[in-house]
């Protein structure tokens, strides 16, 4: 006997579906038939919006009208590498302002990329009664008087995390505003913050939240302060330290490393600015318990370095500048076997000269040591095609890769060889790869080896690379799951992306700066694709008074139903239709 | 002539008129027998790119009609033989790094992490000097002095280092660090011995460390060098 869907109870799917979480099972639920679409639209609690502008929020709204978390994604990636503008957009305010309205019962906004006012701040603060959650990544244009705003009004907040944001006037005061009747702080990340706070306010804070388990500082808390800080929240399990450097004095330390030891629960620690080397073995008693070390910050070098990380045996995820050296990486693949994810950061990066022995030998130790590394980014000056298939070989359970040798175009520097079966290796190997980073000389055959092997690559980044549009053509023709892709400096022009056009509809979006593709191209596309958004960002000055067949500077594509936006500034153009 | 590499190739066909939104994307491989050329849409000059290859260009379009030059694919594939140099395109960045010659955006590091670093260092320096003054310890740093990295530079090693001098409170402290940094590099171990650590001032003059006051030595080390002894 056959059952229709429409006879299923509505409230036994909806209790089913409460267990469907991704966003992508979401997606693939309300396509099964109308009445799964309206069943699901009614009880979606979160909704990711990889790009703001692909999407209006009254349209999400219409759609969604019980939603409690929105997470939204506004500038292009290169904009953390200065290749936006200022000004370029990814303003949040139109999406507070209707949320605001729509949903009173709002609890998490979490955004990257995007430029927030203190006054988007302030709506938040006074809209959503119950506001749990605020995650400010990358973000710029409000100040800590939007911060205040957020401190004195939300009631129920658990979350503050302002990652990588750029405040404006840094004031410590606005940490006051937390009313003394506060105490359901759980996260609190204020890294970014250039200037001091008030620490008497940070101390009551954090001595009265008895559910905060992550507290990341800002360099100006000194480090003779926190151990008071520490001995107040010995349930914390992510720390990020303040400065790391005092006057070597024998109670200071004793206070630290005796309040550290009160910390059994610590499982992350970051920050360590300003290392004064006489004070790292106050964290030893940690060290075995961490899963997380963050030492992007930290000048650590030589031999503390590699000590402090060798003692961290339950390791998953280590970010170091390249102060460990190949020595140091040897060190932690013979220790931390547990190891996922290992990020490796430049300490000089614009000198001609390398300023420590860090080579692909670092790497491929690692690779060799930890079985199970998934994700990766490298830093480094040389490498060789020998090196990427040795790593490509061992680590099958790479989802990202990302090589940067610092100098643009370098071949491999044994044989002179582009690195192209170096790649190939790693593509065809790694069968998970969903992102991926190229550098390095590259001609058009990594590309048609991209395009061949790597079927579950999501993103791609690509500088100074390739030789054609058949390296852009190969990928955007082979890569079927290809959701991001971002280039600069590389020849690729107008064909590829014209014959690729469709497939520029299955994507997030397309960067390309300093390519080849010309204004009339741009035109073209922008006028036959109508759910696309071509933008072309060019400073010096419209593209018409150039000929068109003159490339663009540079463009950026992406998929959206929300139409052509309004809020562009003078240095970018839309191609769509009449607009042109 | 047809484009041919591997197994896959960009179409060859018109794009002007088959640009037609029912198609349900490109099958490249059905068309590569294709008889009609496709075009090209640039003519070269202005473009500012080493491409090696070039196209077939087609009639009968609009495009067509700005004579754009008819130019013919040179046909070879990409080879590892074929690569002996010359397609490599010239680096833009200055050999010495200069700032100004620097590439913008790359290498790609967050450039908020530039900025925030060096207001960091500034604010550390300001945070380490006022509560040591208010320790009222024994070390002075009053006259705000800036960074004190300096370069250090091993004799027979290829890579020059930097170390932050403020972290250390006397010759001692020093050495026994420095020896930990490149003991590493040289298996030196107890021929430490062999080496004296010198280094340039303020005038430019080279000198024997060691022999002034630590405090003297901080105001004026500019840079730092270890040598062999000689004999």
């Amino acid at each position: 006997m056959l059952r229709k869907a429409s006879s299923f109870p509505e409230e036994m799917l909806e209790h089913v579906l409460s267990f469907i979480t991704s966003d992508k099972d979401r997606n693939a639920v309300s396509l099964v038939c109308k009445s799964w679409y309206e069943i699901e639209r009614w009880c979606r609690k979160r909704i990711f919006v990889g790009n703001c502008y692909a999407v209006r929020p009254e349209m999400v709204i219409r759609r969604f009208p019980e939603l409690r978390s929105v997470e939204l994604k506004g500038k292009p990636h290169f904009a953390d590498f200065d290749l936006v503008p200022d000004g370029w957009g990814g303003c949040v305010y139109p999406w507070i302002a209707a949320l605001a309205t729509a949903y009173p019962l709002l609890e998490e906004i979490k955004l990257k990329r995007m430029v927030v006012s203190d006054e988007s701040l302030e709506v938040i603060a006074k809209s959503f009664k119950n506001f749990k959650v605020l995650v400010l990544s990358s973000c710029e244009g409000f100040s800590t008087d939007g911060l205040a705003a957020v401190a004195a009004n939300c009631r129920n907040l658990r979350g503050l995390d302002l990652r990588e944001s750029e405040v404006d006037d840094p004031s410590g005061q606005w940490l006051s505003r937390f009313p003394d009747s506060f105490t359901s702080l759980a996260s609190l990340n204020i890294s970014c913050l250039g200037a001091e706070v008030s620490f008497s306010a940070l101390e009551r804070l954090v001595g009265r939240c008895p559910d905060l388990k992550t507290l990341r500082l800002n360099h100006a808390v000194p480090l003779d302060k926190l151990a008071n800080l520490l001995r107040g929240a010995p349930q914390l399990v992510e720390l990020g330290t303040g400065a790391y450097s005092a006057e070597l004095q024998p109670d200071v330390f004793s206070n630290l490393a005796g309040a550290f030891s009160g910390c059994k629960e610590l499982r992350s620690l970051s920050g360590f600015w300003n290392v004064f080397p006489g004070y790292l073995p106050a964290v030893y008693p940690v060290c075995s318990g961490l899963t997380s070390l963050n030492l992007r910050d930290a000048n650590i070098q030589g031999a503390d370095l590699i000590k402090l990380v060798s003692q961290c045996r339950s390791l998953q995820r280590l970010w170091v500048l390249d102060y460990i050296e190949d020595i140091g990486l040897e060190a932690l693949a013979a220790c931390c076997k547990d190891l996922t994810e290992l990020r490796v950061f430049p300490s000089d990066p614009y000198g001609a000269e390398p300023n420590v022995s860090l080579t692909e030998r670092g790497l491929v130790s690692v690779s060799e040591g930890c079985p199970k590394l998934q994700s990766v980014l490298y830093f480094c000056r040389q490498m060789t095609n020998a090196a990427l298939v040795t790593i490509a070989k061992n680590s099958p359970r790479m989802t990202c890769f990302r090589l940067c040798i610092i100098e643009p175009r370098a071949p491999d520097y044994q044989t002179l060889q582009p690195l192209d079966l170096g790649f190939g290796a790693i593509v065809e190997n790694y069968k998970d790869l969903r992102r991926l980073s190229l550098s390095g000389l590259l001609t058009d055959r990594v590309f048609e080896y991209i395009g061949t092997y790597a079927k579950k690559l999501e993103m791609l980044s690509v500088a100074f690379a390739g030789d054609s549009d058949l390296g852009l053509h190969h990928v955007l023709s082979g890569c079927e799951k290809l959701c991001k892709l971002e280039i600069r400096d590389c020849p690729f022009g107008d064909n590829a992306l014209l014959a690729n056009a469709a497939k520029l509809e299955t994507m997030r979006s397309l960067w390309m700066s300093s390519c080849s593709v010309s204004f009339r191209a741009c035109k073209l596309l922008g006028q036959k694709m109508p759910r696309l958004n071509v933008e072309v960002i060019d400073e010096r000055g419209p593209p018409d008074l150039r000929p068109e067949n003159c490339p663009v500077e540079k463009l950026y594509i992406y998929r959206t139903i929300a139409g052509p936006r309004f809020d562009m500034p003078g240095f970018v153009w839309t191609m769509n239709g009449d607009s042109v | 002539m047809e484009l041919q590499l591997g197994h896959r190739s960009l179409p060859t066909y018109n794009f002007i008129e088959n640009f037609d939104l029912n198609n349900d994307g490109f099958e490249p491989k059905d068309q590569m027998l294709g008889s009609k050329p496709w075009i090209s849409c640039e003519d070269g000059n202005n473009m500012d790119n080493k491409r090696s290859s070039e196209v077939a260009f087609g009639k009968n379009t609009r495009y067509a009609s700005r004579e754009l030059p008819l130019l013919l694919w040179s046909g070879q594939p990409n080879d590892e033989d074929d690569w002996n140099g010359e397609k490599k395109i010239s680096c833009s960045i200055n050999k010495n790094g200069e700032e100004e010659n620097r590439v913008e955006g790359w290498p790609p590091i967050n450039s908020w992490r530039k900025k925030v670093l060096h207001q960091d260092q500034d604010q550390a320096r300001h945070v380490m000097n006022s509560s040591r003054m208010a320790a009222a310890g024994n070390y002075e740093n009053g006259d705000g002095s800036n960074s004190k990295y300096v370069k250090v530079k091993m004799e027979g090693v290829a890579i020059t280092r930097k170390i932050d001098l403020r972290l250390y409170n006397s010759y001692q402290t020093l050495t026994k660090s420095l020896t930990s940094m490149f003991a590493k590099c040289q298996n030196l171990g107890n021929d430490a011995a062999r080496y004296s650590l010198t280094y340039q001032d303020k005038d430019g003059d080279w000198l024997v460390a060691g022999d002034v006051p630590w405090q003297s030595f901080m105001e004026s080390v500019q840079r730092l060098k270890i040598v062999r002894n000689a004999g």
